[in-house]
C-alpha cells in the first residue's frame, strides 16, 4: 500500500454496499505480464468490432492483439509508453491525480501503478468514424493480482469520436482497477461505451473523470455486468457553457453479485443539461447501487438537471439501493430526480401468455424489454447489435 | 364449437359468475351486453386464463376443455381475447412481440415458424385491416399508443393470430366515431365461417357497426336474456333496469336458436 493511503470502510458513503473483505483481497503493484496463455473462452470474449484497438493483459499492452496501423486522419492512438515521449503534456494530465486518496484510494493505487494504458486525441474539427477501443484484459497473478492501466481521451475543438472500453477478465480472483480521463473541447462530442464484464468471481473498479468545453457533448453507455463486485464512477465536469452530458447505465446481476455506480456531475458553467438515467436488473441475491449526485455550483444558472434510476428486481432476495444527492447553489434551475423499484409487471406476463407466448419465454421478453430501453439508447446500430450478443448469456 | 356450461368464477370469495351458459357456432357472432359489474370482463378473462380467479363449471372449445389450460396452451387452442386495457410494455417492439406471439402457437401446434420477411407480408397485411402506418410495427408494444391506437393494435394481433375463438372485451369503449368504424370493419373482414366471435360491450353503438348473430343480456354473472340484434334496440332504449330486477316481461320475445338455453 501507499503511504497514507486506507482502505475505505463501510461508514463512507460512497464505499457502504461494497464487499470489503473481498476488497481486502486485492493485491496491487507494478504490473506483471502474465505467465498464463488467454484461455479460449476469453479469447473468444474479445469484441470483434472492425476499428483501431489498444489490448491490455494484466496492465500490459498486448502488442499483438492491438491494432494501431492505419488510422484515420486526426486519430491519434498511442499506448502509454509512446505518449510518454510524444504526447507528454497529455499523459501528465492524467497523471496528476486531483482526487483525495481518503476519498478515491483506489484511484491513487491507479494512478501510482497505471503505467500502461492508451491515449486517444483526435485533431480539432476531425470526425472519426470507427469506434476506437481499449480492451482491458485481467488474467492475474497471484502476487499482483489487481491491474491498473489508464485511457486518456483528448477531444479537441469540434473533433467527435466513439470509444468503447470493454473490460473482461478470467480467474478465481482479482481484477482490474481502470481510471479514464476524458477531456472534451469546445462543441466537441464524444460517444462513450463501457461494457464491465469480468469474471463473476472477479473485482472490477472503474472511474471516468470528465472535463467539458462550451458546448460540448458526451453521450456515456454504461454496461455494468461482470465481477463479484462491479463498480464504475462517473466524475462529470461541465465547465463550459451549454455543455449536454448524458450518462445512460444499465447493470444486470445475478449470484451474489454487487453492481455499484457512483455518478456526480457537477455544474460549474450556466446553461448546461445533464440527465443521468441508470438502469437495473437484479436476480438471486445480487444487489444493485446507484448514488448519484448532481451538484450545481454557484453561477451555474439555467441549469437543467435529471437524474432517474428504475430497477427490476427478479428475485425476494435481490436488493436494490438508490440515493440521489442535489446540492443546488444557482438561479433557475430545473432540477428533477426519480427512482423505482419493482417486480416483472403480472398484467403484462399474462397479456403476453394470453398471445400464445410461454411464460419462460414471456418473462425473458418483458426482461429484455427493460434492458433494451438503455441499449436502444446507441445510436450505431452495430454497437446495439454487438451489446445485445453480449447482453444475451446475462439474460439466460 | 365454442360450450360453456354452468361456468361460476369468483375472487376471494365473492362470486362474479353464477352458472353462465353459452353457446356460440362456428362463424357466429355473439354480442353479450350488461350492466357495469355484470361479470362481462370477468367472462372474458375466465376464458383466457387469467390468475386469481376460483372458477367451477365447463369451457370447451372444438371438445377441448379449456379451464384446466395455461393462457398461452388456450392460446394455441385458439383463443384470442381483445382487452378492454391493453397492456402497455415498454422495450418490446410490437413487429417482435407480434412474430413471437405467431410463432409460439405454430411451435405448440407443431408448425413451422415464420421468418422475419415472410412474417413482415404478414403483419402488412393486417395492418391495412386496421389503417394502420408502418411506423407502428417499429414502436414498443401499446407504449404511449392513443386509446384508439392500442384498440386498433388489438385487431392487428387477432388478424395476425387467426383464432378460432376471438372474444373482444369492450372493444368500442374510449373510441371516438373514426376510430370506431376502423375497428369496426376490421373486426368484420375478420368475420368467417371458421371464426366464432363474442362481442362484450356495454353500448349498442358498436352493433350498428358489427351486427350480431345473437344478442344476450349478462346479469349478476348469468345470462338473463338472449335475442338477436334487436334486442340490442331494446336495450338501448330501455336500458338494463328490467334486467336487473330480473323482470323480463317487457323484452321482445325473440327465437333464441343457437343461443343460450
Amino acid at each position: 500500500m501507499i503511504a497514507g493511503l486506507t482502505y475505505p470502510t463501510r461508514r463512507d458513503e460512497a464505499w457502504r454496499y461494497a464487499p470489503h473483505d473481498v476488497l481486502r483481497q486485492l493485491l496491487f503493484g507494478p504490473s506483471v505480464e502474465s505467465t498464463r496463455l488467454l484461455p479460449a473462452a476469453l479469447e473468444a470474449n474479445i469484441p470483434v468490432l472492425e476499428g483501431p484497438r489498444i489490448v491490455l493483459v494484466n496492465g500490459i499492452v498486448d502488442a499483438e492483439r492491438s491494432d494501431l496501423s492505419a488510422l484515420p486522419a486526426g486519430l491519434r492512438l498511442s499506448t502509454f509508453d509512446d505518449a510518454r515521449s510524444e504526447q507528454p503534456e497529455l499523459l501528465a494530465a492524467h497523471l496528476e491525480n486531483n482526487d483525495d486518496p481518503t476519498v478515491a484510494p483506489f484511484t491513487a493505487l491507479n494512478v501510482a501503478f497505471g503505467r500502461n494504458g492508451a491515449v486517444i486525441q483526435v485533431a480539432s474539427g476531425h470526425a472519426i468514424d470507427m469506434p476506437v477501443q481499449v480492451i482491458d484484459i485481467a488474467l492475474p497473478e497471484a502476487t499482483t493480482n489487481t491491474s491498473c492501466t489508464g485511457v486518456v481521451i483528448h477531444l479537441e475543438e469540434g473533433a467527435s469520436a466513439t470509444v468503447v472500453e470493454t473490460k473482461i477478465g478470467h480467474g478465481d480472483f482479482g481484477g482490474s482497477n481502470t481510471r479514464t480521463t476524458i477531456t472534451l473541447g469546445d462543441q466537441a462530442s464524444l460517444t462513450h461505451i463501457v461494457l464491465q464484464d469480468v469474471a463473476p468471481t472477479q473485482v472490477h473498479l472503474g472511474r471516468i473523470e470528465v472535463t467539458q468545453g462550451v458546448g460540448s457533448v458526451l453521450r456515456s453507455h454504461l454496461f455494468n455486468l461482470g465481477g463479484r463486485y462491479g463498480r464504475v464512477d462517473y466524475d462529470v465536469r461541465l465547465d463550459g457553457e451549454g455543455a449536454l452530458v448524458e450518462l445512460t447505465g444499465l447493470y444486470f446481476g445475478r449470484g451474489n453479485q454487487i453492481l455499484d455506480q457512483q455518478v456526480t456531475v457537477v455544474h460549474t458553467a450556466p446553461d448546461c443539461t445533464s440527465r443521468q438515467s441508470f438502469r437495473g436488473i437484479l436476480d438471486d441475491e445480487s444487489t444493485g447501487v446507484f448514488n448519484g449526485g448532481i451538484d450545481v455550483r454557484p453561477g451555474a444558472d439555467g441549469t437543467d438537471a435529471e437524474q432517474s434510476n428504475d430497477n427490476l428486481l427478479l428475485s425476494d432476495r435481490a436488493e436494490a439501493n438508490t440515493q440521489p444527492r442535489l446540492e443546488i447553489l444557482a438561479d433557475q434551475v430545473a432540477c428533477k430526480h426519480g427512482a423505482t423499484v419493482g417486480q416483472l409487471d403480472g398484467a403484462a406476463l399474462y397479456y403476453l401468455r394470453t398471445r400464445g407466448i410461454p411464460e419462460a419465454d414471456a418473462r425473458r421478453l418483458l426482461i429484455r424489454g427493460f434492458a433494451d430501453q438503455a441499449v436502444d439508447t446507441v445510436n450505431d446500430e452495430i454497437l446495439r447489435t454487438w451489446i445485445t450478443e453480449r447482453l444475451q448469456h446475462h439474460d439466460g | 364449437m365454442l360450450h360453456v356450461k354452468n361456468l361460476t368464477a369468483s375472487i376471494g370469495g365473492t362470486p362474479i359468475l353464477n352458472g353462465l351458459d353459452l353457446d356460440v357456432g362456428s362463424g357466429e357472432v355473439h354480442a353479450i351486453m350488461g350492466p357495469n359489474g355484470s361479470g362481462k370482463s370477468t367472462f372474458a378473462h375466465a376464458l383466457a386464463g387469467r390468475d386469481g380467479y376460483e372458477i367451477a363449471g365447463t369451457a370447451t372449445l372444438d371438445g377441448v376443455d379449456l379451464l384446466d389450460m395455461e393462457p398461452e396452451a388456450r392460446a394455441a387452442a385458439g383463443v384470442f381475447v381483445g382487452f378492454q386495457y391493453p397492456v402497455e410494455i415498454p422495450g418490446v417492439n410490437n413487429m417482435y412481440f407480434l412474430r413471437t406471439a405467431l410463432n409460439s402457437v405454430r411451435r405448440a401446434r407443431g408448425e413451422t415458424e415464420i421468418g422475419a420477411r415472410d412474417f413482415l407480408s404478414i403483419a402488412q397485411e393486417a395492418m391495412d385491416l386496421v389503417e394502420m402506418k408502418e411506423g407502428f410495427l417499429y414502436r414498443a408494444v401499446n407504449a404511449g399508443f392513443s386509446g384508439g391506437e392500442k384498440k386498433r393494435n388489438e385487431i392487428l394481433q387477432m388478424a395476425v393470430m387467426e383464432p378460432l375463438l376471438a372474444v373482444l372485451d369492450e372493444t368500442d369503449s374510449g373510441l371516438d366515431i373514426d376510430a370506431l368504424r376502423i375497428v369496426a370493419s376490421g373486426v368484420n373482414a375478420l368475420r368467417g365461417p371458421e371464426r366464432s366471435m363474442i362481442v362484450i360491450t356495454h353500448y349498442q353503438r358498436l352493433l350498428d357497426y358489427i351486427k350480431p348473430d345473437f344478442v344476450h343480456v349478462l346479469v349478476d354473472g348469468r345470462i338473463v336474456k338472449s335475442g338477436d340484434h334487436t334486442l340490442a334496440l331494446h336495450l338501448e332504449d330501455h336500458g338494463y333496469a328490467d334486467f336487473v330486477n330480473h323482470d323480463l316481461d317487457d323484452a321482445p320475445e325473440r327465437p333464441l336458436s343457437g343461443a343460450t338455453r
